[in-house]
């Protein structure tokens, strides 16, 4: 579904990504790895066409994305649902009128319908009490939990994008995130988490990618990864280690 | 210094797109009336007392310094008249489009910066929704439309002000002040003062929602934002209002 060849991109003189090829199927669960800066969250924004890449080509389902104008990028965009980091709530509407703006956007549901279904999908999250909230009014998690419910709320995405969705959070939310991903999965559809805490990515996805200075240093599976003598990985799956030993 | 006047050109091409299509986005569906709404209630009724107050004291400042300044040379009968052209054509326009680039352009670049930083405009954009025709044309509109009422408004508010001075200060003939007021409310004076707060609400707007959507990094990004809306807006009605009067006393037919 998603193919990416030789991608390279940079903000202004700064290079992020340097002609990265890497193809994920739209049932695949694929957590992307690595440090800060080191360009993860520009992949999941070029996937989706907010960012344009300098040199080489996105395709999804076959079709190249790099020139394609912000209108042509709507159908593009309704396959996906990107949650992004900090759930990115619009904080001048309420819990209700954020779940509700897709519905409101692209359906012609009647009032009675919009507050039915934001109900149900609260419910889903034990947040329906929070309806009438905003969201400064609401934690890390839930603040999370919104806006999975709010990418949900009007299409039937292909596969979901994850921005850091864990990060900030204590281990009870990340929980919690965790669980409504998988649950989420569940139903059929896969994703791609970015995450650099190891041990959520573990629990979520099947199969991870390692970006260093804008390359690809790694792309396997769990055991693969467990076996890598990688200096850069090593680092990372220290996490891992620690969290057992607890 | 090449690389400086290359991205000064990339920055007016952007900011010439954003406000074309801002100003656009008026002909096209979908119509956001609830954002147009809620603008023109911060633009308009949230400003609306400081304009008063500050129409208020400006038109009493300037009988009193007009006043004084006559009566030594003996013409203090003109107050009306000098305090009426300059607050209708000149400082009502100018004054009132200064405070609405204060308040409402820094809230506006402050606000689209703030939704920049948190993702909010990206995720509009996964949403399908076109942040320019979302957020840009109701915040020009709603300029568009207030920053002129709020015009009309100082300008009575300030020649109120003048009146009093002039009257129980200065002790000029009320009936006088009045009849002069009434004599320059011409035309061609009215034309020259209305039409300045159109232009200047749609700089302001688009000035301050170019300035917010293009905010980078974090904290002092917002901060930068914000002090370039309201200086860059500052100077956009100092020049385009210079402009604006040449062009109008030519076409008014009033000569220099």
């Amino acid at each position: 579904m998603i193919e990416f060849d030789r991608v390279s991109f940079s903000y202004g003189n700064h290079p992020i990504l340097n002609a990265l090829s890497f193809s994920v199927h739209e049932d695949e669960r694929v957590a992307i790895l690595g440090g800060s800066g080191d360009g993860k969250t520009t992949v999941l924004k070029l996937i989706i066409g907010l960012l344009r890449p300098d040199s080489g080509k996105i395709l999804i389902d076959g079709e190249d994305i790099t020139g394609k104008t912000e209108e042509e990028l709507r159908d593009i965009r309704i396959k996906f649902s990107m949650v992004f980091q900090d759930g990115a709530l619009f904080d001048s509407l309420s819990v209700k009128e954020n779940v509700a703006f897709p519905l409101r956007e692209y359906t012609g549901m009647t009032e009675e319908e919009i507050d039915r279904k934001v109900r149900e999908l609260l419910r889903r999250v034990g947040l329906e009490e929070a309806i009438g909230q905003m969201p400064e009014e609401l934690s890390g998690g839930m603040h999370r939990r919104v806006a999975i419910m709010r990418a949900m709320a009007a299409f039937e995405p292909k596969m979901f994008l994850y921005d850091e969705a864990t990060t900030g959070l204590d281990p009870v939310s990340a929980d919690v995130i965790c669980k409504l991903i998988l649950d989420i999965s569940g139903q059929g559809g896969g994703f791609i988490i970015v995450t650099h805490k190891m041990f959520d990515a573990f629990r979520l996805a099947n199969r991870f990618m390692f970006l260093k200075g804008g390359r690809m240093i790694f792309d396997g599976d769990r055991e693969t990864l467990l076996e890598s003598t990688l200096p850069e990985i090593r680092i990372f799956l220290r996490e891992l280690s620690v969290d057992s030993n607890r | 210094m090449k690389k400086r006047i290359k991205e000064f050109i990339s920055d007016l091409q952007d900011f010439y797109l954003l406000s074309y299509h801002g100003f656009m986005g008026v002909m096209r569906r979908p119509f956001y009336f609830k954002d147009l709404i809620e603008q023109m209630d911060y633009a308009g009724s949230g400003s609306f007392f400081i304009i008063l107050l500050i129409s208020l004291f400006i038109g009493m400042a300037l009988s009193l310094q007009l006043s004084a300044e006559l009566s030594r040379l003996g013409m203090k009968m003109y107050t009306g008249k000098i305090v009426g052209i300059s607050i209708i054509r000149e400082i009502g326009p100018v004054l009132t489009a200064l405070v609405f680039a204060g308040r409402v352009g820094s809230g506006m670049a402050s606000e689209l910066g703030s939704m920049v930083l948190g993702h909010q405009v990206d995720t509009l954009r996964v949403f399908g929704v076109d942040p320019v025709k979302k957020l840009v044309t109701p915040r020009l509109l709603s300029a568009v439309l207030m920053l002129p009422v709020l015009t009309l408004i100082g300008d009575c508010v300030s020649l109120f002000g003048a009146y009093y001075i002039a009257v129980f200060v200065s002790y000029q003939s009320g009936t006088f002040f009045w009849s002069s007021i009434r004599d320059i409310l011409i035309y061609e004076n009215v034309l020259a003062g209305s039409i300045k707060p159109f232009i200047f609400g749609f700089l302001i707007a688009c000035i301050s929602c170019y300035m917010g959507l293009s905010t980078k990094g974090g904290a002092i990004g917002l901060r930068r934002t914000t002090t370039r809306a309201v200086v860059i807006s500052f100077i956009a009605i100092i020049v385009s209002d210079f402009i604006l009067t040449r062009v109008l006393l030519y076409v008014l037919g009033f000569s220099v």
